[in-house]
């Protein structure tokens, strides 16, 4: 592979200093509202619900604006990406953040973060009109910023490549000859770029009109459509958040394996299936909504197991292929890497079963989804950028695990793996999800729960510590700045240059 | 039905982890000659074959069947921040029971819970419009209407009660 161009490296490590420290701080928001259930701590439903909102869209938002800034650096290897557009997203993240918490922490906004039509205009006096409208905004601001992202690659890619379908690896498909094969860093946000903007359109579409009947209520939104808008919107965009942060996977897993991640034909079809199947399944989120036409509710429960296709027999096994015999090396990059695919395909086993209509009966808004949700957010999403991390701060070489890195690994991933069963347990013991008071006989497992949280929170601090120290040992070796700093950074981080740079 | 699903998931998660693990373990083993195109064909088709039966099976009687029949009796049950409204204290033991829900403001879900607190059916109540759902009890006794979409402040006080009764022929 040729690497042309140098990634935008101190921009991007700015970014997940800030990925991290919010993670962490979200973990404590999660921690207290399972302590909360578990009768450990006394908060009032009011900031419960409170703190629900922010922990949803917090944690939301920050694997986007991670899987983003994982995605934007090494799309930096192969195109030329304008600078002043990454500053430009992240300064439109920022106030979108600044509107959100205002919104919730001042404003007392508690809707949710996927604010369900109408709820933010019926708090039943909890908040005023404008606390909602300024959370919409919040939100409008931070798709501005991903649009205006999303225009500038998509641009480029184009560019480079001569169209979207070259890049998604059509060529190959068709089984024409060609020898500009894209990466699979390109056909991963060739991909993105079309889906997300797609729904970050539709999401920004029935913001405004939100926005529009919370300043006006004689206006009138119908409730169905909104929540069909905010479910494709909601679910597309998390799911990005995992398709742009796994190209971290393609590109750092063949320094430790040896072995070039390729576009391969059958990789091609799994992004292009990806791109379609995306876009189909968010139905299976309004399964109980009998009213739908059957034929979106089947076509919720197919595209639910048929998604795991591309992930288990595409992704995953052919991580599987390139780890075995290959003598690789395990530091924390790697093994969190490596977890983080692990962690998305038995994370997709209780979604798809949910995603069967009988099932959902009984399972829907239990915490069984909060239960697999998190399994591929704290062991996908959140694993990939924290190996980012740890990669970015690696240095050229690579050494095995330390044991401080040892303990941190097994503590985050022992507590995620007891923090998601425990969740899961509960789903199947009818717990209902988004109560902020429990039944006396749920006690038990929400404090369950509450210790493997706390030693997820532990592991994490643990990593975004180490980070933070390696980047200032980093700068304090080579008197770099963090901002700014375009050469040394793919140099100090770029790690082993024998594969990536060299071929 | 629960523990029935949670079986079967935490056994297909655990044989995908197991997987995952064996070929960590692998990675130090001298790499194998093994046709890795020909396995992988073979686990895509396997999955299309299981999925296409497990869809059949799992569709062939549609889940939101309504009943049509003599006997099936209607139950409208209506929404509120943050109450419900049920039509009917009694419900027949034994027969089809047509839930129709609605809600007067926001969404909200009607969620059926028996003595155990185990939750046996939900729809979700949208404002504007009646989802149906159909149940049949074969136990009676007292069960709970439990709110199962989040609907603000007092969410989770959003509970009432039925009883499902023997009826004489
Ligand atoms: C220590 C780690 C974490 C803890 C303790 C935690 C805790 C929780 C709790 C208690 C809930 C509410 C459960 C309920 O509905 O009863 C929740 C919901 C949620 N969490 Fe987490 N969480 C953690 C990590 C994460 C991560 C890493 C993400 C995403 C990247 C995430 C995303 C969400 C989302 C989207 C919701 C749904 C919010 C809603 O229902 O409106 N969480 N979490
Ligand atoms: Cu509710």
């Amino acid at each position: 592979m040729n690497y042309s161009y140098t990634p935008q490296s101190g921009a991007v490590k700015f970014t997940m200093i800030l990925s991290g420290a919010v993670f962490a701080l979200m973990m404590v928001l999660g921690l207290l509202m399972r302590a909360a259930q578990g009768e450990w701590l006394d908060i009032e439903p009011e900031l419960f619900y409170q703190i629900l909102t922010a922990h949803g869209a917090g944690m939301v938002g920050t694997a986007g604006l991670s899987g983003a800034a994982v995605m934007w650096y090494f799309l930096g290897r192969h195109i030329p990406l304008t600078k002043a557009v990454f500053w430009i997203f992240l300064s439109l993240f920022i106030a979108g953040v600044v509107f959100i918490l205002g919104s919730i922490f001042v404003g007392g906004f508690a809707g949710g973060w996927t604010f369900l039509f109408p709820l933010p205009a019926m708090s039943g006096g909890l908040w005023e009109v404008g606390a909602a409208v300024s959370f919409m905004l919040g939100y409008t601001l931070i798709g501005v910023g991903f649009l205006i992202y999303y225009i500038e690659v998509g641009r480029q890619i184009i560019k480079r490549f001569g169209g979207l379908a070259n890049a998604l690896g059509w060529q190959l498909i068709l089984g024409r000859k060609t020898d500009d094969i894209p990466p699979p860093a390109i056909v991963a946000a060739a991909a993105v770029v079309i889906f997300n903007s797609i729904a970050i359109v539709l999401g920004a579409a029935v913001l405004v009109v939100s926005i529009v009947n919370l300043l006006a209520p004689e206006f009138e939104v119908d409730a169905l459509l909104a929540k069909n808008l905010i479910y494709f919107f909601g679910h597309v965009f998390i799911n990005a958040s995992i398709y742009m942060a796994v190209v971290a996977v393609y590109e750092i897993i063949p320094e430790y394996t040896g072995r070039p991640w390729k576009t391969t034909r059958i990789f091609a079809i799994a992004w292009n299936v990806v791109l379609i199947f995306v876009m189909a399944i968010y139905w299976h989120h309004l399964l109980q909504d009998t009213v739908l036409p059957a034929w979106m509710l089947i076509t919720g429960q197919l595209v639910s197991y048929f998604s795991g296709i591309p992930l288990l027999a595409v992704t995953a096994f052919s991580l599987c292929v390139y780890i075995r015999g290959s003598n690789m090396k395990w530091d924390l990059t790697s093994a969190l890497l490596v977890i983080s695919i692990a962690g998305w395909s038995v994370g997709s086993i209780p979604a798809s079963i949910d995603g069967m209509i009988a099932v959902n009966k009984v399972m829907h808004n239990t915490q069984w989804v909060p239960g697999h949700f998190h399994t591929y957010l704290l062991l996908g999403e959140v694993a990939m950028s924290f190996g980012f991390m740890a990669w970015l701060v690696r240095g050229k070489n690579i050494r095995t695990l330390s044991g401080l890195d040892k303990a941190a690994f097994i503590t985050y991933v022992f507590g995620a793996v007891g923090f998601i069963l425990v969740f899961l347990i509960s789903g199947a013991a009818s717990v209902p999800r988004r109560w902020a008071v429990h039944l006396p006989e749920w006690i038990l497992q929400d404090r369950v729960g509450t210790i493997f949280a706390a030693l997820v929170v532990l592991g994490t601090l643990g990593f975004v510590v180490r980070y933070v120290l390696g980047l200032i040992f980093e700068n304090q070796a080579s008197g770099d700045q963090i901002s700014g700093d375009q050469n040394s950074g793919d140099m100090s981080s770029g790690g082993q240059p024998s594969l990536g740079q060299k071929a | 039905m629960q523990p029935l699903i949670l079986t079967i998931s935490l056994v297909v998660m655990a044989v995908v982890a197991l997987l995952f693990w064996r070929s960590v373990r692998a990675a130090s083993k001298p790499p194998q000659q093994e046709n890795v195109g020909k396995r992988r064909t073979q686990l895509i088709w396997g999955l299309v074959v299981f999925g296409v039966f497990i869809s059949i099976a799992s569709l062939r009687e549609w889940p939101h069947a309504i009943a049509s029949g003599e006997d099936a009796i209607v139950v409208n049950v209506t929404g509120g921040q943050w109450w419900w409204e049920i039509d009917t204290e009694e419900v027949p033991l034994g027969k089809p029971v047509n839930f129709f829900v609605t809600t007067e403001d926001v969404n909200h879900g009607m969620g059926i819970y028996n003595s155990d607190m185990q939750l046996l059916v939900q729809v979700q109540a949208m404002p504007g419009y009646t989802n149906k759902v159909t149940y049949t009890f074969d136990e009676p006794g007292l069960y709970q209407v439990l709110c199962m979409e989040y609907c603000g402040v007092s969410h989770h006080d959003m509970t009432n009660e039925f009883n499902v009764v023997a009826v004489d022929q």
